[in-house]
């Protein structure tokens, strides 16, 4: 087991390290000079050589992408030129209000998705679970803004209940926290997209369950039909969430993206699209492999937990 | 059993059929003969969602490039004394802010999510395609570095990636197409390899190879028609995800450039048209962007169940 998480911990790290090295490429090849962004476009050829010196941009592309993952490596995201302040002081800023945001709506997504699937499951075929399956379908085709001013115009705009972005006063994590009715819409709003799919694959996976022998043994010596789903169905219908959980990080990164654009709630992503418009190359580089990580830490944790809930998967 | 299959943005759609449940003499009841794409094509027929989705495809493309035939509405010549009008008129969805007629915009719009979309799905296909077939042909080491590089390409966030490039790349259809295109090749490609690895070890493969065919004809002229239902079914999943990837683009400001636009730019403004209450220039819009989404999804699914049906029985 130990050998395997090691192994595993050695493939994620370089593959972290491809992630780095691959978007560094890509961002130079499409922007190859950032002296002019830091220095403004008008600069003369004696300051953007002066200035490349000085950060190290006249050496050749390999040598600055070795150096640009071994700064990776040792977590130096660079510094932004344009903010005046290193990367890493700035992911440190934001990280916990859209850490907040994802883990949020992740488990309220979970908490929803999960018994709505095993409702689907065990009264299959009804005029309920057709109900939700469209649902989930629309969800699932749905992009994450145009649900998001569909909830604004209802709960804000007409209704009155919620306010329609997030309030300038949410500065830190805390005042997130404190301040639940704030935060509402966009977690329901991210929840509702991630509910589409997970509810869907819980609703195959607990069908798969419920055709298993021990479901009907259980069923057969009598057990009523509470202890049946919540001690026999649950706890192995919800092995493969452990799997979806991990792979759904990349699509909870993008949806975080555009809710945080939308309510304008300060965040990893409404740092990334202003960095985006102001060219901002290290703050765009960190974020991208900064998601890089992040799947790839899903995908390794999901099947590091999947091997310790079901002891039946040996990988090796 | 788990089957997991990546869906958009690693996102994860559940399979409802395992593929592959071997021969089912169903009772020894005897099947016409007909040649598998017929049988595929009678179990797509057969569901109606995915008639419903066909159906919903065609009209908006009728719509989209049809309908500017016969439709005609300003949507060049900024006029501000048309601005903001209501639905009425000469304006069956009103105008926005430019005076543009939005009905004429939203068939603009169709265009450019239909033109993206295949295009982009055609080169995704395309690479993922060759990519797939010579990983899982050649084996051994280069197999392994082949796939290795999809392991770190799939890492990187599709929508952010693709978001870096767009502040270069996406004033033009082709050029937008080609930067989603070249980013959704892996899936593709990874699901041919698989496909690749069962076919390499068939009869008619080897026969081929002992016939002395080279590698060439056997990658283009047996493995690649044989990996084609895998192919199919992913492609309308592809032009789907490339379309909300088009939305997200233009939704975010960074879509295509004037005259041309898609339904994502003219969602941009959103959130200040529902406070204006100019529903008109956000509902319609959007309704066309989900509907056409969700009809290539619907398609997509019938598709991986209707060739199922074919390889199950096959």
């Amino acid at each position: 087991m130990l050998a395997y998480i090691i192994r595993r911990l050695g493939v994620a790290l370089l593959v972290t390290a491809g992630v780095a090295a691959i978007s560094y490429a890509l961002l130079h090849a499409i922007a190859p000079n950032p002296a002019f962004v830091a220095l403004g476009d008008r600069s003369s050829p004696i300051a953007v050589a002066a200035w490349d010196k000085a950060n190290g941009f006249d050496r050749p592309e390999v040598v600055q992408i070795v150096d640009y993952v071994w700064n990776i490596a040792r977590l130096h995201f660079g510094y932004s030129f344009k903010l005046n302040q290193s990367v890493g002081a700035l992911l440190k800023e934001n990280v916990g209000r859209s850490a907040y945001l994802s883990l949020a709506s992740l488990v309220l997504a979970l908490i929803i998705a999960v018994p709505l699937g095993i409702a689907q499951a065990v009264k299959r075929n009804s005029p309920g679970d057709y109900a939700v399956t469209t649902l989930n379908f629309v969800l699932y085709s749905m992009p994450s803004f145009f649900l998001g001013i569909i909830l604004i115009q209802f709960f804000a705009l007409d209704w009155h209940l919620l306010p329609p972005l997030v309030s300038d006063q949410v500065t830190s994590t805390w005042a997130a926290i404190i301040h639940p009715k704030q935060l509402l819409l966009p977690v329901v709003t991210l929840a509702a997209i991630q509910v589409a799919s997970f509810s869907r694959y819980m609703r195959s996976s607990a069908l798969d369950t419920l055709a298993e022998d021990y479901i009907r043994l259980a069923r057969a010596k009598g057990l009523s039909e509470r202890v049946v789903l919540m001690r026999h169905l649950l706890r192995n219908a919800c092995l493969p969430m452990i799997t979806l959980v991990g792979l759904s990080i990349p699509s909870l990164l993008a949806g975080n993206l555009l809710i945080e654009y939308i309510f304008n709630y300060p965040g990893l992503g409404l740092m990334f699209y202003t960095a985006l418009g102001t060219e901002d190359y290290n703050v765009m580089l960190a974020y991208v492999v900064l998601g890089g990580m992040l799947t790839v830490l899903g995908n390794l944790i999901a099947d590091v937990a999947l091997t310790v809930a079901d002891p039946r998967v040996r990988l090796d | 059993m788990v089957h997991v299959q990546q869906g958009p943005y690693g996102g994860v759609l559940p399979a409802d059929h395992p593929v592959g449940g071997g021969p089912t003499p169903d009772g020894g009841e005897i099947h016409a003969i007909s040649s598998g794409w017929r049988l595929a094509l009678r179990e797509f027929t057969d569901n109606r969602l995915a008639v419903l989705g066909l159906a919903v495809l065609v009209f908006f493309l009728l719509f989209s490039f049809a309908g500017p035939l016969v439709y005609h509405g300003n949507t060049t010549i900024s006029n501000p004394l048309a601005a903001n009008l209501a639905p009425g008129g000469g304006h069956p969805i009103g105008t926005d802010e430019n005076g543009f007629d939005e009905l004429a915009r939203m068939m603009q719009g169709g265009q450019a999510a239909f033109e993206v979309g295949a295009f982009a799905a055609l080169i995704a296909i395309v690479i993922g395609t060759l990519y797939g077939a010579i990983s899982g042909l050649v084996g051994g080491f280069l197999d392994g570095l082949m796939m290795r590089l999809v392991d770190v390409l799939l890492s990187i966030p599709f929508l952010f990636i693709v978001l870096v490039l767009s502040t270069k790349y996406s004033g033009t259809v082709v050029e937008i197409s080609i930067v989603l295109g070249v980013f959704s090749w892996l899936i593709p490609a990874r699901l041919v390899r698989g496909e690749v690895l069962t076919l390499r070890e068939r009869d008619f493969v080897s026969a081929a190879r002992v016939m002395g065919g080279s590698r060439t004809r056997i990658v283009t002229r047996h493995l690649i028609p044989n990996a084609m239902s895998v192919t199919i079914v992913n492609i309308t999943f592809l032009i789907a995800d490339s379309m909300l990837a088009l939305a997200y683009l233009g939704a975010l400001g960074f879509g295509l450039s004037y005259p041309r636009t898609s339904w994502g730019d003219m969602l941009g403004g959103a959130l200040t048209y529902v406070q204006n209450a100019q529903w008109w220039l956000v509902y319609p819009v959007g309704a066309c962007l989900v509907l056409v989404v969700l009809a290539c999804n619907l398609v997509g699914d019938a598709l991986r169940d209707a060739l199922d049906v074919r390889l199950r029985r096959r």
